[in-house]
């Protein structure tokens, strides 16, 4: 869930876009030039899949993908968050434009932790990948939650039940998106593993 | 707080029904769109295609927008709209809204697109619309609003217009979303950024970005059809969420193998490091006009909304 236009405080989106743009400033900087517009292309790739509604009983849901992207992209993946997220502001009208630097936060900052636990914890067997990711796909999400969360209760007291309430919605998306992000890593690993590697995006680009 | 300072006030039920009906508009307004997307795709969906409407289908018209030139034009629009967030009183953010109507009747857009944008926006703000007024805190010398009917779920006035409040000003923005980014072609609306000084390398991520999101869509639908030719049918269980875990993880796979040669024809067309420019933009005095214009109705908005005495809204 994205948070509108108009809900937080001016000076919340404000922080909001100052931090963001530190960090893609930061990535902007630190990646090799070559691999910027194959982050784009893969970027594509992660916002189509966070299309994909997943039925839950009477309802749907869709992926949220923090976990994933951050596994994927390593310190990319505020980068590749902010662009989707614009995207998905431009064309859906999904989060609103002033609060886009909140929630670039929002996705990017459990991407980017997903993304350093994974290496931690992925271990050298199938099983022990298809745990850490979804450990990391389902932590993303839950941490996502908990942001969403934090910035609402900025906007003072009355949004306190709404927070608690979004909080609550991300749980079932959370449980979904461990075993679909455990079962993606486990794919991954079996088919190119190599996608995978730490800092795995500078790899792709070179010839094998 | 002394529950005897809380007022209680009982509507009327022409009052009653006015007042659901504002609170009732977003969620109508959702629902009736799902129900179109529903008519529209003729049978029951398996899972719901999710098309990928351009932004830029009507950057050929003619309008007070069409010839503001994408820099200035986004430039203003981003202050009034970061102006408009910060207003607090509900009645100058329907003026706020009002105005945005205007804005979109005058960029000469169809109301489709607009539409299209309030509805996807209503789906976070009903949250706010159906919970604020029953869970926003008491405080003392408010005021409980009692609906004919519903008794027993007396509103807070303070909920009610603090969400009503919360999704004009989101309607606000998300209608001068048209008139900023749907008046003029992609490629020249991100010049514009890197104009306004967002880094070239960004706004050119952006454009290769989406160009390949209707690539990926295109493949992703290709996979959805084949895997329901092969039976699948998705349901709340784990072999569902075990197959689209490998779904996706081909259409990773798919679209990292695709970056290396994306790269490799964008260097034999020439590509070094930067996309080539149409041409400079240039500013003239009538693009500052408008900017003065709409940055002044912005401020005046924030102004009057800081300073004149409104009764409580």
């Amino acid at each position: 869930m994205h948070i509108a236009d108009g809900v937080l405080p001016l000076s919340v989106s404000l922080a909001g876009y100052a931090l963001t743009a530190t960090g893609v400033g930061y990535s902007l900087r630190r990646l090799d030039s070559a691999d910027l517009p194959k982050i784009a292309v893969v970027t594509s790739s992660f916002f189509v899949a966070s299309l994909i509604h997943l039925p839950l009983g009477p309802t749907s849901v869709h992926l949220l993908l923090p976990g994933i992207v951050g596994a994927l992209l390593g310190p990319a993946a505020l980068l590749s968050i902010a662009i989707g997220l614009f995207l998905q502001s431009l064309l859906f009208q999904f989060g609103g434009l002033t609060a886009l630097g909140a929630n670039s936060l929002m996705m990017g900052v459990p991407a980017l932790l997903a993304g350093f636990v994974f290496q931690r914890i992925r271990g050298r067997t199938r099983t022990s990948n298809a745990l850490a990711g979804a450990v990391v796909s389902g932590g993303g999400v839950l941490l996502a939650g908990l942001l969403l969360a934090t910035l609402l209760a900025t906007a003072g007291e009355d949004f306190w039940g709404v927070a608690k309430l979004a909080l609550a919605a991300h749980v079932p998306v959370m449980l979904i998106e461990g075993c679909v992000g455990g079962c993606t890593i486990a794919f991954l690993f079996r088919v190119k593993p190599e996608m995978l590697a730490a800092r795995s995006f500078s790899g792709v680009g070179k010839k094998r | 707080m002394t529950p005897t300072l809380i007022q209680t006030f009982t509507l009327t039920p022409s009052q009653g029904a006015i007042l659901l009906l504002c609170l009732l508009t977003p969620p109508l307004l959702l629902l009736a769109f799902r129900w179109k997307r529903k008519l529209s795709s003729g049978q029951r969906e398996i899972s719901p295609d999710w098309s990928i409407p351009t932004i830029d289908a009507q950057a050929q018209g003619s309008s007070l927008f069409h010839t503001w030139t994408p820099a200035v034009k986004i430039g203003s629009l981003l202050i009034v709209s970061f102006l408009i967030v910060a207003l607090h009183a509900l009645f100058w953010s329907a003026v706020g809204l009002a105005f945005a109507l205007l804005t979109v009747h005058l960029a000469r857009i169809p109301w489709q697109r607009p539409l299209r944008r309030l509805a996807a926006m209503s789906g976070l703000c009903v949250l706010f619309l159906l919970i604020l007024p029953l869970t926003s805190p008491l405080r003392s010398g408010d005021t409980l609003l009692v609906v004919p009917l519903l008794e027993g779920m007396p509103l807070r006035l303070t909920g009610v217009i603090l969400s009503l409040t919360i999704t004009c000003k989101a309607a606000t923005v998300a209608l001068l979303m048209e008139p900023m980014f749907a008046t003029a072609e992609l490629a020249r609306t991100l010049q514009g950024f890197a104009t306004l000084g967002l880094p070239s390398s960004l706004t050119q991520m952006i454009l290769l970005c989406h160009r390949y999101l209707f690539v990926f869509q295109q493949e992703a639908a290709r996979m959805q059809r084949a895997m329901r030719v092969r039976g699948f049918v998705p349901g709340t269980n784990l072999a569902t969420l075990r197959t689209t875990g490998n779904a996706l993880g081909m259409l990773f796979i798919r679209s990292f193998e695709r970056t290396e040669r994306v790269y490799e024809a964008m260097l034999s067309r020439g590509y070094r490091g930067a996309f080539p420019a149409t041409s400079r933009e240039k500013i003239a005095a009538g693009d500052l006009a408008k900017a003065a214009v709409s940055i002044m109705i912005g401020l005046l908005l924030l102004v009057l909304d800081r300073l004149a005495p409104t009764p409580r809204f």
